[in-house]
């Protein structure tokens, strides 16, 4: 037989194959959906990848599978392909992700179901923010329009806060590593914050997935910082909303929610000090109401007491010109002075005359 | 600077609200409330003059997360 073609064995050919792979396709993205979906022993995960004409075996950790993945589901898998020493094809699975606002969806709830089971969202596992932090932890993307309006609305409302801002990716592959990490960073550091801040804007089911990730939803379950999250639109709700203690409906409410406004707490101070006023102003009115009706007591008492002695006084001057001598002798009758003794002098005073006369007799009557 | 302005904001409100409490209570008395009053009314305005001049102390972090450490 000529031989100018390579000779190798088959273990050889596999080698040489899987050199050749990873050399032309060390990673590789496979859209495709998902069949004969199974985990063994809790720790492996095998499926197919398959579209209308072909399929491919996979293979992954279930460390790797960071959001639930059901038969039918349509996937994007970062993967290598390799040839097995059975000579079988497959693609070993680093990444993969639901592809598609419908199969977002799916993943979401079943993720959603199995965490909520675990008690993760529970209301009683919520902790209050401080009322007026002085350290927080941002994670973010400092590029990021939500940010921008995140920190506006601290500048505006209040200060004196010391902020530390995580840079990280809010959307794609790295995110949830990078915010996981992120999360990490603000638990461990010997200062720790008061609060963790998880900002991001708006955006498609796709661009918020990464906030949908089970090992970034456990650890923002487990961090010992309370954490406060303001992400998309009003209407979207992640699983990382769920976890957080205070999940704020955008960026800018998260700012409201953190901090109180310095503008209504001046206006509060202001308020405060004019009913100080005012109930001061009272008490003042009161005291000066209490003293003029003691004063209108007294007047009264001591006109009542007046009129009592001018009466007494108009009685005794009555009774006193009742008895008044000159009336007497106004009637006819006369004072009599001096002893009745014979030959003595005896004066005589009538109303008009005063007469001396010479006793003559005396007899008793 | 940023952290000791936010301390005197906290504990200055919290003395602004127990003169309040003082002046809603039975100890109330016209002798001391002159004084009290003249008291929370420079709380107030110095309440008020720190809010409208402290800044935050902003610092994004030069650790790159797209890798472990």
């Amino acid at each position: 037989m000529e031989n100018d073609s390579l000779t190798v064995s088959v273990s050889e050919l596999v080698a040489l194959t899987n050199q050749t792979l990873e050399y032309a396709y060390p990673s590789i993205q496979v859209v495709g959906e998902v069949s004969s979906f199974k985990v063994n022993q809790s720790k492996f995960v095998f499926f197919d990848l398959k579209d209308g004409e072909s399929s491919v075996g996979c293979f992954m950790t279930v460390f790797s599978l960071r959001m639930p993945i059901e038969d039918g589901m349509k996937v994007i898998v970062r993967a290598a392909p390799k040839l097995t020493k059975w000579g079988k094809y497959s693609l070993t699975i680093q990444q993969i992700r639901p592809v598609g606002a419908g199969n977002l969806k799916k993943s979401f709830e079943l993720l959603k179901a199995k965490l909520s089971q675990e008690g993760l969202f529970t209301l009683e596992r919520k902790r209050l923010l401080p009322r007026m932090p002085q350290r927080i932890g941002v994670i973010s993307s400092v590029q990021a329009a939500g940010y921008a309006d995140f920190m506006k609305i601290i500048e505006e409302r209040w200060g004196g806060m010391h902020i530390e801002v995580a840079h990280v990716q809010v959307q794609g592959e790295p995110a949830a590593d990078q915010m996981m990490r992120a999360l990490d960073y603000f638990n461990q550091v010997a200062n720790a914050p008061e609060v963790i801040v998880i900002i991001r804007g708006g955006g498609s089911s796709d661009d918020l997935a990464a906030f949908n990730d089970e090992q970034l939803v456990r650890r923002v379950v487990a961090s010992r910082v309370p954490v406060l999250t303001g992400i998309g639109h009003e209407v979207d709700q992640s699983l990382v909303d769920m976890a957080a203690d205070v999940a704020a409906s955008t960026p800018s409410n998260a700012a409201e929610r953190l901090v109180p406004d310095k503008a209504a707490m001046i206006r509060e101070v202001t308020q405060t000090i004019r009913h100080l006023a005012s109930r001061t102003e009272s008490a003042i009115d009161q005291l000066e109401h209490e003293r003029k009706s003691q004063l209108l007591n007294m007047l009264d008492s001591l006109e009542k007491e007046t009129t009592k002695a001018i009466e007494y006084l108009a009685h005794q001057k009555a009774v006193l010109r009742a008895r008044d001598p000159h009336d007497v002798l106004q009637r006819g009758y006369a004072i009599l002075r001096g002893k009745p003794v014979i030959g003595q002098s005896l004066e005589l005073e009538t109303a008009t005359q005063i007469v001396t006369t010479e006793v003559k007799d005396v007899r008793e009557k | 600077m940023s952290g000791k302005s936010k301390t005197s904001i906290r504990e200055q409100l919290e003395q602004l609200e127990a003169l309040t409490a003082w002046f809603e209570s039975e100890d109330f008395t016209l002798e001391e409330a002159m004084d009290k009053f003249r008291e929370a009314e420079k709380l107030a305005s110095e309440i008020e003059t720190e809010l409208n001049n402290f800044r935050h102390a902003i610092t994004v972090l030069k650790k790159d997360f797209s890798k472990d450490s």
